[in-house]
């Protein structure tokens, strides 16, 4: 996106110049004529035998082709990432098999535990694959004048009571945000 | 299969993401790639062209400022310089979002990634400043910025307000906190106070 931003800039700041500074119209009707010669030649130059038209063109098609195909393909994997598994382990055990614990474990229960508490308006969890390996995302919306590092302490408590659990320890980012639900909510009185 | 980095991941989560002008950067390359590709196959095949035809365009290009009105070339020069510097500002620039991290975890995963919006912050201390001082909470305002905090406290008309208790507790809340950057606090008492609260 820089290198775009760059080329439109100076292509939009060498227009303006062009509209008011004499000197550097007639540059530029020199060069680009010698230019523009300079492409006929190279168009020539790669003709097909016997016919009107050059194969620079059919590699030009082939090269904006390409780069609309980069474009589509990378605003396609934009939004991805989260996943349906939180743990998998195979454990070399007396029975055969491999264990696999999906994400909604985790989810649900930090969603039950995190339900009943006063001094939140709401707690979103989510599980993401990062670098291919599951991480937990908890997003909490505390009510107005509840303290962040406490409610963090809290609920980190939670997450070693949940990795016990699990058998595994799972990275987790905690969120603790506002909007619209926590400044139109009630005030939190009592801590 | 590692685990992901700390420091990346709490990278990502204050500042903002530019997907969104990124696809839009995306979509603008796609169109005009189209309509290239668009004329140059109807002057392949011989039909007229659509808009205008690659020569011709080349050509009109080559022998720019006579063609055309130069007020036209310098509002259209101007509109184009101010995408192209939107453009390249929001790729360069840090983009941080009103976040700060709260502290006291280690570097790897063993606690977890915490960070925390301003507007929280601010609800926070406003409370504490709010105690301090002894007034009802629209009398307290508390502006959080990355690297300062402004408390304003407007004091009820004819009871003085303790300045030095209201910082020591802020900064106190503050200390427990420990937030990344952190922030400087100053206090303002407002001279013009609030009747009969």
């Amino acid at each position: 996106m820089g290198i775009l931003g760059i080329k439109l800039f100076v292509v939009g700041l060498f227009l303006v110049l062009l509209a008011t500074v004499p000197a550097v119209a007639s540059w530029w009707q020199s060069w680009s004529a010698d230019a523009w010669q300079g492409v006929n030649q190279a168009f020539n130059n790669t003709r097909f035998p016997g016919r009107p038209e050059s194969w620079l063109w059919i590699v030009l098609v082939l090269v904006t082709l390409l780069l609309i195909g980069l474009m589509v393909a990378w605003v396609a994997q934009q939004g991805k990432g989260r996943t349906n598994l939180l743990v998998s382990d195979d454990d070399a055990g007396d029975v055969a098999g491999d264990v696999r614990i999906g994400g909604g474990v985790a989810e649900q229960a930090l969603k039950h535990a995190l339900a009943e508490r006063p001094d939140l308006a709401g707690a979103t969890v989510a599980t993401y694959a990062v670098n291919g390996s599951p991480a937990l995302k908890i997003r909490l919306l505390p009510r107005q004048g509840v303290a962040p590092h406490l409610l963090a302490a809290e609920v980190a408590s939670l997450v070693e009571a949940l990795n016990a659990v699990v058998g595994k320890p799972t990275p987790v980012l905690i969120h603790i945000g506002a909007g619209a639900r926590t400044r139109f909510g009630r005030a939190e009185r009592v801590r | 299969m590692s685990q992901p980095d700390k420091q990346r991941i709490l990278y990502r989560e204050t500042h903002s993401s530019r997907a969104v002008v990124a696809t839009l950067v995306a979509v603008l390359v796609v169109v005009l790639c189209a309509y290239g590709l668009l004329e140059s196959a109807v002057h392949a095949i011989g039909q007229p062209a659509w808009l205008i035809e690659p020569q011709r365009a080349a050509e009109r290009i080559v022998a720019l400022p006579s063609g055309i009105s130069p007020l036209l070339l310098g509002a259209l020069g101007a509109v184009l310089a101010m995408i192209g510097l939107f453009f390249l500002l929001n790729a360069v620039l840090p983009g941080r979002r009103a976040r700060h991290v709260l502290n006291g975890q280690g570097a790897d995963w063993s606690s977890p990634a915490v960070v925390v919006d301003d507007e929280v912050i601010a609800s926070a201390l406003a409370r504490r400043a709010r105690l301090a001082a002894n007034v009802t909470p629209e009398q307290v305002m508390v502006v959080v910025s990355r690297r300062q905090i402004v408390v304003n406290v407007r004091p009820t008309s004819g009871v003085p307000v303790d300045e030095a208790a209201v910082l020591e507790a802020v900064q106190f809340e503050l200390g427990e906190m420990a937030l990344v950057p952190v922030p400087e606090v100053r206090v303002n008492l407002s001279s013009a106070g609030v009747i009969g609260a």
